[in-house]
This record gives C-alpha cells, sequence and structure tokens, in this order.
C-alpha cells in the first residue's frame, strides 16, 4: 500500500487514564481520523517541555473516522509518554498524520492469525477490526509479560476477551462464534491455560496444530516478531509484521528509522513500513 | 501581514525571494512536506538530501537519539545515487524551480574522484538544479566527509575538484570547526558561498550496556542546542570572507533566524525543526518579515552582518 500525505490536525484529549500496569489508553477527537487506516501511526507533540523536541508516535487501536475520534494504547516508556499520560480531558495539541502504510488484507482465501506481544496490542486490535470489518475469519493471541500488564479491552470490543471470568478453553466472542482468543503471560500470572508460563509464539504453535491459516499478522517486541515470522514462514503462510523505531520526523524526511532489508540495504520504518512483509526484512 | 520589506537575496549567484532554505537531510526532498504547506510557493530555496554517484546504504540502526533539546543522528547519506534520485524526484523538483522556489542538489563523496563523477552526473542529469552544495563535512561516514573538510588543504582541494565541472553556484556545506581558516581556503579555491555549520560531532553511551545509544560510537548533534554556537561561528567566518553565507543550527523561530543575518547570514536554513514541527517554516518566514519590518528597514538586506558590538 502507498504512503499517503501526512499534514498537521489538532487534537483534544477525550479521555487518558490507565488500562493496565505501566499503559494508558487515550482517546482524541482530531479531524485526524478522517484519513488514517488501520496499522498507520500518528505522531503527537506533547505540550509543556520545549527541551524534549520530538514527538511520540503511536498506533491506534479504534478509530471512529464518522465521529472523528481515535484510541490510542501506549506504553509509559520515557520521559515523553509519562508526559503524554498527564494530559487532563480538554487539552489540546497538534498530531501529524496518517504515517506509514496500513496492514493489508489477506491475498488467500482462509482465516487469519493475529499474534500481538505486549504494547504491540493496539495496531492488532486495529487489524482485528478490519478483518472483522470484512467478515473475515481471525483468531487472536495475545501475550504479555505478566497479569498485571494485560490490557483488558471495553465490552464492545471486537475480540471480547474481557475480564477473567472466561472459559477454559480460551476466549471467545465478537461476531464470530468459531473464533479463538488465546491470552498468555510470560509468568502464567493470567492466561488462557491457567498458571501455564507461555509466550505469544506458544499460543500462537499451539492454534497452527489445530487450524490452518492463510495470512499471520503481528506486532510486539522484535524477537517475538522475529519469532512469529519464523514460525509462520515455516508454515508457508505469508506474515504482515508491524515494526517499531524512535522516529525523527515520522513521514521520510530524516531517514532515521531504518529498518534492514533482506536483499541488503534499509528501507523507512515510517515511510515504507511500519507493516512490512516479513519475507523483505532481514531478521 | 503584507510584507513592506523586500525580502530577496542572493547567495552566492542563486536568487532567493526569501531568505530561508532547508537544511539537507532534514526535509527530505521537498515532497514529504507538500501536505503541510505549499513548498514550492513558501520557501526561497530547498537542499535536498546528499547524493553520491552510485547509491549508498546508510548506517545501520539505531540512527537517532534525543538529547536536551537536541537529536543526535547517525543517517550516513543513504542516498538512491544520482540517477536514482533524478528518476525519483527529479519531476517535483523541477515543479519547485517552476514556482519560484531554488533548488540546491547537495553532493556527497567518499573521495575526490567521487566527488568528480557526482558532480558531473548532476550537471548531465540535473538541469532543475539551481545550484549544488557540497558536503564535506558528515559526520557519520567512515571515509571522506568530515575528513574531507578537516584542514584547509583538504577542503580547498575538494572545491578546486568540483569547480571546473560546473558553471552553476557552488556552496560548500562546512564543519563546525576553524570556519574562519577553512573558509578562506573555500573562498580562494572558487566557492560562491559556505553553508554552516554542519552536526556537532557528539556521543550519548547508554551505561547499563556500554553501548552507544545510536550504532557508532559519535553522531552528529542537531537542533535548538547548537544554535548559539553555530550563530558565533557563522560571526566568526563571516569577519573571514566576502562571499555570502547561509546559516544552519538549531533555527526553530523569527527570532533564531533573525540573529542567524545579524551575526552574517544572507541566507538561513531550517534543519531539525522540520521533523518535529513540520509547518515551522512558514511561521518563522512570516516572523522573519516582522521583524525586519520592525527594524524600519525596506530590504533584509540592509540587515545582513548588521550585529553591533
Amino acid at each position: 500500500m502507498g504512503t499517503d500525505q501526512a499534514s498537521q490536525h489538532t487534537f483534544t484529549v477525550e479521555l487518558n487514564e490507565p488500562a493496565a500496569e505501566g499503559v494508558y489508553r487515550m482517546r482524541i477527537r482530531s479531524s485526524v481520523a478522517h484519513a488514517m487506516r488501520p496499522g498507520q501511526f500518528m505522531n503527537l507533540a506533547v505540550p509543556g517541555d520545549a527541551s524534549h523536541v520530538l514527538r511520540i508516535p503511536l498506533s491506534f487501536s479504534r478509530i471512529d473516522s464518522k465521529g472523528g475520534s481515535v484510541e490510542l494504547l501506549y506504553a509509559l516508556v520515557g520521559e515523553g509518554t509519562r508526559r503524554l499520560s498527564q494530559m487532563a480531558v480538554g487539552d489540546t495539541s497538534t498530531v501529524v498524520g496518517p504515517c506509514g502504510n496500513g496492514w493489508s488484507l489477506p491475498s488467500g482465501e482462509g482465516r487469519a492469525l493475529l499474534v500481538a506481544g505486549g504494547i504491540g496490542l493496539p495496531p492488532i486490535l486495529a487489524c482485528a477490526r478490519m478483518l472483522a470489518q470484512e467478515r473475515i475469519g481471525f483468531d487472536v493471541v495475545v501475550g504479555a509479560r505478566t497479569g498485571s500488564m494485560v490490557v483488558l479491552p471495553d465490552s464492545d470490543e471486537v475480540l471480547h476477551y474481557g475480564g477473567v471470568q472466561l472459559p477454559e478453553n480460551g476466549w471467545e466472542g465478537g461476531y464470530d462464534p468459531d473464533r479463538i482468543v488465546t491470552l498468555t503471560t510470560d509468568d502464567g500470572t493470567l492466561g488462557s491455560v491457567p498458571g501455564k508460563k507461555m509466550f505469544a509464539t506458544d499460543g500462537m504453535a499451539d492454534l497452527l496444530r489445530r487450524r490452518s491459516y492463510a495470512q499471520v499478522y503481528t506486532c510486539g517486541p522484535t524477537p517475538m516478531m522475529a519469532a512469529v515470522a519464523r514460525i509462520a514462514l515455516d508454515h508457508d503462510i505469508p506474515c504482515q509484521v508491524s515494526m517499531e523505531r524512535l522516529m525523527g520526523c515520522g513521514f521520510g524526511a530524516c531517514s532515521c528509522c531504518n529498518v534492514a532489508l533482506a536483499k541488503g540495504g534499509y528501507a523507512l520504518c515510517c515511510q515504507d513500513g511500519p507493516v512490512f512483509d516479513a519475507r523483505e526484512l532481514a531478521w | 501581514m503584507v510584507s513592506t520589506v523586500s525580502m530577496a537575496v542572493d547567495l552566492g549567484g542563486i536568487k532567493m525571494r526569501n531568505p530561508l532554505n532547508t537544511a539537507s537531510g532534514t526535509f527530505g526532498n521537498g515532497v514529504q512536506f507538500e501536505g503541510f504547506y505549499d513548498v514550492g510557493a513558501t520557501l526561497g530555496a530547498i537542499t535536498c538530501k546528499g547524493v553520491a554517484a552510485e547509491p549508498w546504504d546508510g548506517n545501520p540502526a539505531p540512527r537517532l537519539a534525543e538529547l536536551p533539546s537536541a537529536i543526535m543522528n547517525s543517517v550516513g547519506l543513504q542516498n538512491p545515487g544520482v540517477e536514482g534520485f533524478v528518476e525519483r524526484y527529479g519531476t517535483y523538483l523541477a515543479g519547485l524551480r517552476e514556482k519560484g522556489c531554488q533548488v540546491i542538489c547537495q553532493i556527497a563523496g567518499h573521495s575526490l574522484d567521487e566527488y568528480r563523477r557526482a558532480t558531473e552526473l548532476f550537471e548531465e542529469l540535473a538541469p532543475f538544479a539551481s545550484g549544488f552544495e557540497v558536503n564535506i563535512s558528515c559526520p557519520n561516514i567512515a571515509a571522506g566527509g568530515a575528513a574531507m573538510g578537516a584542514t584547509p588543504n583538504a577542503a580547498a582541494e575538494v572545491m578546486s575538484a568540483v569547480r571546473p565541472l560546473t558553471d552553476r553556484p557552488v556552496i560548500v556545506k562546512m564543519a563546525p570547526h576553524d570556519v574562519a581558516e577553512i573558509g578562506r581556503a573555500l573562498e580562494a579555491a572558487g566557492a560562491d558561498a559556505l553553508s554552516l555549520i554542519n552536526t556537532i560531532p557528539g556521543m550519548a553511551i547508554d551505561v547499563h550496556t556500554r553501548r552507544s545509544r545510536v550504532a557508532r560510537p559519535t553522531a552528529g548533534v542537531s537542533g535548538p542546542a547548537i544554535h548559539a554556537i553555530a550563530v558565533r561561528m557563522v560571526w566568526e567566518c563571516a569577519q573571514a570572507v566576502r562571499i555570502p553565507l547561509c546559516g544552519i543550527g538549531g533555527v526553530a523561530s523569527g527570532t533564531d533566524a533573525a540573529e542567524m543575518i545579524l551575526a552574517g547570514a544572507t541566507a538561513v536554513s531550517v534543519g531539525t525543526a522540520n521533523l518535529y514541527d513540520p509547518t515551522c517554516v512558514p511561521r518563522i518566514l512570516s516572523e522573519l518579515e516582522q521583524w525586519a519590518a520592525e527594524q524600519g528597514v525596506s530590504d533584509i538586506n540592509e540587515l545582513i552582518g548588521a550585529f553591533e558590538c
């Protein structure tokens, strides 16, 4: 998919509250909502400290393009995101977007498998909504380090894995009664298999034994995505990965967010990604 | 506000409708900013990303670290080569010229021969170029770059190699040291103008891993934190040469641009601010015009080097 032209929009904070340990959920009202596609990201300016010059690039989990609102989930990883978490309802700033390309629909027929790790969850939620809208069946693995860091979705969440009172065989729901949603935690404090220490890739391997898939989508820590991509490609399943980089601009001006390519050389995460075909990257 | 001050300047033969230019490597090749404002109708000139005769991959990731009021980058002049550059951006850049925005193409190289070959290719393939900027100051490449501009002799050698190959104006992008001495050598070697400063080499160490925060031990520091250093160097260089200067370094406001002009710059490039505040150029231009009007001049040229000490 081609890159859309980024422009600057104002935004107003509508909601900004803790969603899990070290994770915030934010809803903004902004005209940028009209231009965004699932998997793209936006670059937010956080006011109040001129010494932190760079914006904060964030993917979104949900968009209401008619109503003009965007929902973001972000981890508190540094001073910028800490200050973002202190923005109050009604505060305004600017956002640059849409940035990058988005997810592509599966090229073949069949179910899709979505694998999210940690704060890689938001673009996977956006991907799930995209697929649900297209009536494409999908299963999901959501991985986190520990139970307290699991983001519990809203009641109307497409994935509908909300809460811990769930069927033992996995968290199911949404529009598709066949959907399997597997939750894993590295330490086993919360998960579809109670008490079992599991990585997202373990959940993925389990689903691959039970079902066949036409497409894998993944976002999370780079080592996890590398493992997911390897498993997918071993099963001859195309895999789209959403990469993360520290970014200077977010729209192709500075060439600072390079991603190494399998054929040699580099692509830019902001302009050529953040979504890439896993086969194109050097892992 | 309709400006009553004439803003046009002449940067060594490059006739700019206003003093605002963009620092190479911070502005893509212009087209990335079209969603923010009309580039061709706004800027006096743009300076494109550095391009060598053949494509360069640039440096590994990570290439960027954020610092207080600054960033440091280690991009290493990733570029598609002159042919790839012209193929991708030639039509767009020709369109900028038609709108009255000058187009400065930046020449990169690892050796005298590479600078010559890139200049020859540009001369042949880039009729849209108003002039060239020779980059002898990139701190992020192993050979060439800053090494080529480290001494007056080495810098003059590059300029002398490029000079006979083009009749178009040639600007030299200088490293942030010995700017008076090296500036004089470049002027003698035939430079039409000088641009300064390039990023300042710096280091940022992750003390937990004991490794650099970027993929190389050192990288180039830019942004508001280096502005005062850049103004001082523009002033020192302006005392030493007669050719015009383009002031670069941490410019993020009309006041910053005005300081550069008072210190002796004919033109002013906006760099890092483009990345985090992509609509800043039109604002800086209007602030600069307002300042010139408040100074009571009819022509911005009256304010070049008008610093009083």
